[in-house]
């Protein structure tokens, strides 16, 4: 079994140059893509919101990681089949209804991305009928509701109140975020999980989707 | 001897004894949005953010962005305006830049955030640099003299760095923090010469704000520890610490608009020399208590706030938040150093009757010995 090893420590320190040479390395040693993605990859990204999530890593490392592990699939993405299904899973991520920051809910998109997620960005002040509508378009596995202001955090309970009323609750995981958020909120309009920081996103949108 | 609530918070950020706790209540976000939208109660609706506070029985801040004029040389600066946005264009002989800003209808135009940034490639630096070349301040006190006689004696005019430092500046405003990492990584000599300008006009703001009666000056605005810890050290606290003492040196005080995330930045603040952390916002909008900001500052440092802004809006029982107040009372025995306030501002929502209730809670609960 190829060792994955280095190319996971070389997107735990940042380094895309050594990544996309160690990712071209596996490739001569005709190591599968779809591996190198899984293995290498999002399990090296993983680490680095375990990291992110405990204190020891801040957010430049999360950003050099995410910036690695993205050369690296431009580096991977001519060999990959068409059929090869690498995403852990489809996420639909917006600021909700009169909030207009978006730099939390970029940073936990891009690392997200970085982990193996597909991102879709509705953008910001999303509407919670434009919420309900992405989710019938897209269908995404979990749905990002991202406040950043007190006044705003009601539009998160107005969203998944959409969801329910179009009987969508069901199909989709809901997960929240934003500095006034927290666990308590998240009780209480019944979402599916909170994330504190965006390395914890990583680990809970791993346990949503199973993996 | 009557102890003005002005006297109060100043006596705090000296680290002076005072009668009972001071209690510096920022509401602007509150006004502005009841004022713009003719909702204010009844009895304030004639009333400034001094007079509702005095009327709670709170001092209170007034915020004033900055206390100069800015002129440019050899560029034009053209402004387009379409509420809510805001698009700022710097036309320099090298090239131009620009940056759209937009409010939220709850925050209002007063506070405004970017959409995006001046700096957008590797291009645009020279043209930034250019910009801060050909900048220049002016006094322009006249806005201040208008705060400071609506301040009197209770209240304080909020003002000093037009909100940041130098790195916080370039962090914050000319590059994004999204961008910014990704560029001192890789333009590491372009970065720091932006930051060897910003400094530069920096000197023009201090000499400008020395001037100023006021007691205390604002000397840099929201940190978050996942992103300025790593950079902390070389980039904020020698400017911080410089500004600090020289500021001292002429009488006056230091604070920083303290309301992020702070648990990691919390062993270096000290080194800033910055005499009060503003807009404190413990647990639940941040990871730490306030005793445990208390135990590793000891003396050195005044805390302005303690009381998180979710805390004033309806999702919190008025049970709920006097025992949140009365606990943080006992954590902070025996009570120097200390003024009460938002983290960081009264919401929208926010229950304006609260304000009155500290006050009343401080009147029981918070006499100083």
């Amino acid at each position: 079994m190829f060792d994955y090893a280095a190319i996971q420590q070389a997107i735990i320190e940042g380094d895309d140059e050594k990544t996309v040479k160690l990712v071209q390395d596996a490739l001569k040693h005709e190591v599968s893509p779809a591996d190198i993605v899984t293995y290498a990859l999002q399990a090296g990204m993983a680490t680095v919101g375990r990291k992110f999530s405990e204190g020891e890593f801040f957010i430049p490392e999360m950003l050099f990681a995410a910036r690695s592990v993205t050369r690296a699939m431009d580096a991977l993405r001519p060999r990959l089949g068409k059929a090869e299904k690498l995403t852990l899973g489809r996420v639909a991520i917006g600021t909700v209804a009169g909030d207009i920051h978006d730099i939390g809910k970029n940073l936990v998109g891009m690392f997200l991305e970085g982990a193996g997620f597909e991102i879709i960005d509705l953008g910001t002040d999303v509407h919670a009928e434009q919420f309900v509508e992405a989710v019938i378009k897209y269908k995404p596995n979990i749905l990002g509701l991202s406040a950043l202001l007190t006044t705003t955090m009601p539009a998160i309970s107005a969203t998944i109140a959409a969801l329910e009323a179009a009987e969508l609750r069901n199909k989709v995981k809901v997960i929240i975020g934003g500095a006034p958020v927290n666990q308590r909120f998240a009780d209480m309009v019944k979402a599916d999980g909170y994330g504190h920081d965006g390395g914890a996103s990583i680990a809970l949108c791993r346990k949503l989707v199973g993996k | 001897m009557t102890v003005s609530h002005r006297e109060r918070i100043v006596a705090a950020g000296r680290k002076q004894k005072t009668d009972k706790l001071p209690f510096g209540a920022r509401i602007d976000v509150w006004y502005n949005y009841h004022a713009g939208h003719g909702t204010l109660p009844e009895k304030y609706k004639d009333k400034n953010i001094v007079e509702i506070c005095r009327d709670q029985g709170a001092g209170s801040q007034l915020r004033l962005y900055s206390t100069w004029k800015v002129w440019y040389t050899n560029l034009e600066v053209k402004v387009t305006e379409n509420p809510p946005r805001k698009t700022t264009e710097w036309r320099t002989p090298l090239g131009n830049v620009s940056m759209t800003t937009i409010f939220t209808p709850q925050e209002g135009p007063w506070i405004a955030y970017e959409l995006d940034h001046p700096f957008k490639k590797r291009e645009d630096y020279p043209v930034i640099e250019y910009i801060l070349q050909n900048t220049r301040l002016t006094p322009d006190y006249t806005e201040y003299n208008r705060l400071e006689k609506i301040a009197g004696n209770d209240g304080i005019v909020m003002t000093g760095m037009a909100s940041y430092s130098p790195m916080q500046q370039i962090m914050r405003y000319w590059i994004g923090f999204e961008r910014f990492f990704y560029e001192l990584h890789d333009n590491k000599a372009q970065v720091e010469r932006l930051f060897e300008l910003e400094k530069e006009l920096a000197k023009q703001k201090v000499e400008i704000l020395s001037k100023l009666p006021l007691e205390m000056i604002g000397v840099c605005s929201n940190w978050s520890d996942e992103f300025h810890t790593p950079i902390f050290m070389k980039y904020f606290v020698p400017w911080l610490k410089e500004t600090s003492d020289y500021f001292h040196s002429i009488g006056k005080l230091t604070h920083v608009h303290a309301d992020g995330e702070m648990k990691r930045l919390i062993p270096y603040f000290t080194e800033t020399h910055v005499d009060i952390a503003e807009a404190w916002s413990p647990v639940p909008m941040t990871s730490v208590t306030t005793v445990e900001l208390r135990k590793a500052w000891g003396d050195k440092v005044t805390i302005w706030g303690g009381i998180p802004a979710t805390l004033f809006g309806p999702q919190y029982s008025d049970d709920e938040f006097d025992a949140y107040v009365k606990n943080m009372f006992k954590e902070i025995v025996p009570g120097y150093n200390f003024i009460v306030g938002m983290g960081d501002n009264l919401p929208f929502d926010g229950k304006i009757e609260r304000v009155g209730r500290v006050a009343e809670l401080i009147d029981k609960y918070g006499k100083l010995r």
